[in-house]
């Protein structure tokens, strides 16, 4: 037998006294992390007047006049690759400064970087300086955000997606300490010394502001509406099916489609759009009397919550939706196992680009919107920037110019050399060109980029046909014509909201509950108990919240 | 009753030596039931499935075909030809060779320093006497109960200057505690007699280490050297938190990248629609087969080590 350990044991009495110590330190520590987190967590509202007043006036860039133009937030529209293009800059951006780095987010294999990269040095050739971008992956930007943020390590030219700002703990304060303010070089007028800046659409612009001062440069959305129900119509029109119009339509539908047999279900997830089909808001209402109404108020909340608790019920679900959030739908879809699903519109071009060349019949199209509860659907959306980019504080006004004019040259507007450049590359290295002048990737060109400039610079939106994807222009501005009357008001537009802190963490937990009862893990009859936790756990302090922004601005 | 107390092996002819239990059931129990040995069969044949099927269907799908993946709507499990596209394509990106290379150096170097830093403490803290060893073990026990947080932490790499260095995946997590625990344990049951011995022939105490303990603990220093293995290969947030520079990505935080390329991110309620960023996502056999790239050193390396596993962690652990 082995003699009993003496000496450096860790004996009960021994363990104890460490387990007391050890308890405390952790009690501290948690108090710590407390404190960190209580300062701005009530959130704040910047008021919309002090909003305008820092804005850039706006000057549009007339570089090629569009097929179809586009209408307040709705892109203009390109059925044609331009035969000529321009030269949108003519000065070089740099200005004898040193590298400048960059970091923004990619999602997908990361390119080479620079010195390795025959496209930065392409395109930093052309800026006169070197910018060293270091992509980080988007899934888990905001964990490297918060460290860099608080430990005060930032780059020179910083994008932040929009909804990683809810995510970072006293963003505003980190705007203020890390982020120069642009308010004094491009306030008004200022502004048209950068041109494309200025481009830049107002609404986008709006949501730059953080308390009264200019802090970031938008990259503006190409499309308001948040989701579109997508069906696979070659399927539906082969199995001589039509559009639905109304609820039970939509139901028979499905029913008509599904055939667990050979492995089809008409639906993945559509519970967004099935609440927009009802005429439910995104979030908030004003109620008739005054104040705020929360969705879950709103009765036609309960219809759409009913209603596709029924397609689950019924079996109409693919398997996977059922059965996880994180179900590849988009891969179910090209494959024709699911023949609806919601999704951003943003996914349309490049599924049908890509499929059409497996399958030359594929044919991805909205269903087209129709209201469910005798009145008129209501379509979510905002125009709310993807990106913001911030420049690093302190770095002296020679160089927030240089900054400044690097990211003019990046919102080269299409039709540019400077876009062509910075979207494809270098032609016959990064791109060939099909027969109507558009530019195909290279396999060199799919490795080398990495919207390196593109995500820090904003850019006039704009939709352009290519090749492979023939109808899409149309398509999607129709769609958009059609229902951009449907769209939601937003009633916040042009205010800056900082979310209360409650708020935010509030809504997973209630979206999980939600999940469950659609499901049919719970009762329908849950959503009574689950709307009023919620509302007692935070919700009715959101309320108080946003009626005294809307107050605040005489809305 | 003699009968019945006789040896149930009957003496063989010739002076063979008793043929062996092939079942080595002591000779108490009873023979199992055909339907506990069927229930058992079936159970185990589930749990085998459970963890070979996912792996099966990993690998099959990195060998398939475009239209196979397409007419089974996403994951294969039955091949249908072998078309090893998906590998040429992840091997000529020069991403994945440069990831590979950057994650068995960091694997290599890591385990040899976490091996030596355990090593060298565990043996410290497990000799009666040694200076300031209370203090010491005190301050190892204390990380398993308070973490020193996000921002803390890269304020002392960045500090350290090790930021964009491939350092900054090894010493933040150079030593982990349960394995020095685990080791230290191990070491304590060396008996105090051989150590002894070794002192009275004039020993000194890295000599006692090389020749005398680190033999008699070969066991548990494979099981932690593969804990500490595994861990430097699978490891992924730190190169989130410490490495901007891509070309010396690990090769988990790419294979992340390419299992959720084009993914569009959905934020409380809306898809966002990313221009440019879905135009080409890697097809599900290029992710598959990255899968496979990353999953095969560690199975690999596993069946070597095996062997030492159950002592190395029970002694660890039981001793404790």
């Amino acid at each position: 037998m082995t003699p009993p350990p003496q000496g450096a044991s860790t004996d009960r009495r021994t363990l104890l006294r460490l387990l007391g110590l050890g308890a405390a330190a952790t009690a501290g520590g948690a108090a710590l992390t407390g404190c960190s987190k209580e300062a701005g967590s009530s959130g704040s509202a910047t008021r919309s007047d002090a909003i305008r007043a820092v804005l850039p006036a706006h000057r549009p860039a007339d570089l090629l006049k569009p097929d179809i133009p586009g209408e307040g937030p709705i892109p203009d529209g390109y059925l044609g690759y331009p035969r000529q293009l321009v030269d949108a800059v003519t000065e070089q951006p740099g200005r004898g400064g040193g590298t400048i780095r960059s970091m923004s987010p990619w999602w997908g294999p990361t390119p080479p970087t620079l010195g390795n990269n025959s496209y930065l040095a392409a395109v930093n050739a052309k800026l006169g300086v070197d910018v060293s971008p270091s992509l980080q992956d988007g899934t888990t930007y905001a964990d490297k955000l918060n460290a860099m943020l608080g430990a005060r390590d930032v780059p020179d030219l910083l994008s932040v997606p929009n909804w990683e700002v809810d995510k970072v703990a006293r963003f505003s304060d980190a705007v203020r300490a890390l982020f120069e303010d642009l308010t004094d070089h491009l306030r008004g007028d200022a502004a048209a010394k950068y041109p494309y800046l200025a481009a830049l659409p107002t609404g986008a612009w709006e949501y730059s502001v953080w308390g009264g001062r200019l802090a970031a440069v938008p990259f503006p959305t190409d499309g308001p509406f948040a989701w579109a129900l997508f069906q696979r119509r070659d399927l539906v029109v082969k199995a001589g099916l039509a559009a639905p119009t109304s609820p039970a339509e939509l139901h028979e539908l499905g029913r008509e489609l599904t055939d667990p047999a050979k492995g089809v279900w008409a639906f993945g997830s559509v519970f967004d759009m099935v609440q927009q089909f009802y005429g439910c808001q995104q979030t908030w209402r004003r109620k008739p009397g005054g104040g705020l109404e929360h969705k879950f108020e709103n009765p036609a909340y309960r219809a759409a919550l009913e209603f596709t608790a029924k397609l689950f019920a019924d079996g109409l679900v693919h398997p996977d939706t059922v059965a996880s959030k994180g179900a590849d739908e988009k891969q179910l879809f090209k494959a024709g196992k699911i023949i609806m699903f919601q999704d951003g519109l943003g996914a349309w071009q490049g599924v049908q680009g890509e499929q059409s060349k497996v399958l030359p019949s594929f044919d991805m199209q909205p269903v087209p919107v129709f209201g469910a509860s005798g009145g008129p659907a209501v379509i979510w959306g905002s125009e709310k920037p993807i990106f913001f980019t911030f420049l690093r504080k302190g770095l002296g006004a020679d160089r927030v110019d240089e900054l400044l004019r690097v990211l003019n040259w990046c919102a080269a507007p299409f039709g540019s050399r400077e876009f062509e450049l910075r979207e494809y590359g270098v032609e016959g290295k990064h791109f060939t060109r099909a027969a109507d002048g558009s530019p195909l990737p290279t396999d060199l060109g799919r490795k080398e980029l990495g919207a390196q400039y593109t995500h820090i610079g904003g850019r006039v939106p704009v939709k352009v046909r290519s090749g492979d994807t023939p109808n899409f222009v149309r398509d999607y501005l129709d769609y958009y014509r059609k229902n951009i009357g449907l769209m939601e008001k937003d009633l916040f537009a042009g205010i800056k909201l900082e979310l209360p802190a409650n708020w935010s963490k509030l809504l997973q937990p209630t979206e999980d509950k939600i999940r469950d009862i659609l499901r049919g893990r719970r009762p329908i009859g849950d959503l009574d108990g689950v709307a009023k936790e919620f509302l007692a756990s935070g919700g009715e302090e959101g309320r108080a919240f946003f009626e005294k922004a809307l107050a605040d601005n005489g809305r | 009753m003699t009968t019945q107390l006789s040896d149930p092996v009957p003496a063989t002819a010739g002076g063979r030596p008793p043929r062996r239990r092939r079942d080595r059931r002591p000779p108490w129990e009873e023979p199992p039931t055909p339907l506990g040995v069927f229930g058992k069969g079936v159970v185990l044949t589930l749990l085998v499935a459970a963890v070979l099927v996912p792996l099966w269907a990993v690998l099959v799908t990195s060998l398939a075909s475009r239209e196979t993946i397409d007419a089974a709507g996403g994951m294969v499990l039955v091949p249908r030809e072998v078309d090893p596209s998906a590998y040429v394509t992840i091997f000529n990106g020069g991403q994945i060779t440069r990831a590979v290379w950057v994650s068995t150096v960091v694997t290599v170097v890591g385990t040899t320093v976490s091996l030596v830093l355990t090593v060298l403490a565990a043996y410290g803290l497990s000799r009666p006497g040694s200076v300031g060893h209370r203090g010491l073990l005190f301050f190892f026990l204390l990380t398993f109960l308070v973490f020193p947080g996000l921002v803390p932490s890269y304020l002392v790499v960045t500090g350290l200057g090790l930021k964009d260095s491939l350092w900054s995946l090894i010493l933040p997590s150079a030593i982990s505690v349960f394995n020095l625990v685990v080791v230290r344990a191990f070491f304590m049951g060396v008996p105090g007699e051989l150590l002894d011995s070794a002192r009275i022939d004039g020993a000194g105490e890295l000599r006692i280490l090389t020749r005398i303990v680190l033999p008699l603990s070969k066991a548990v220093v494979a099981v932690v050297g593969l804990f500490y293995a595994v861990g430097y290969w699978n490891a992924y947030f730190n190169s989130v938190l410490y490495l901007d520079d891509n070309d010396k990505f690990p090769i988990q935080r790419v294979l992340q990248s390419y299992i959720l390329a084009g993914q569009s991110p959905s934020v409380s309620g809306a898809a966002v629609s990313l221009p440019g960023v879905t135009a080409y996502p890697p097809t599900l056999a290029v992710k598959m087969a990255v899968v496979v790239v990353t999953v095969v050193p560690a199975v690999l390396v596993y069946p070597f080590v095996q062997r030492h596993f159950t002592k190395g962690v029970i002694t660890g652990a039981v001793k404790g």
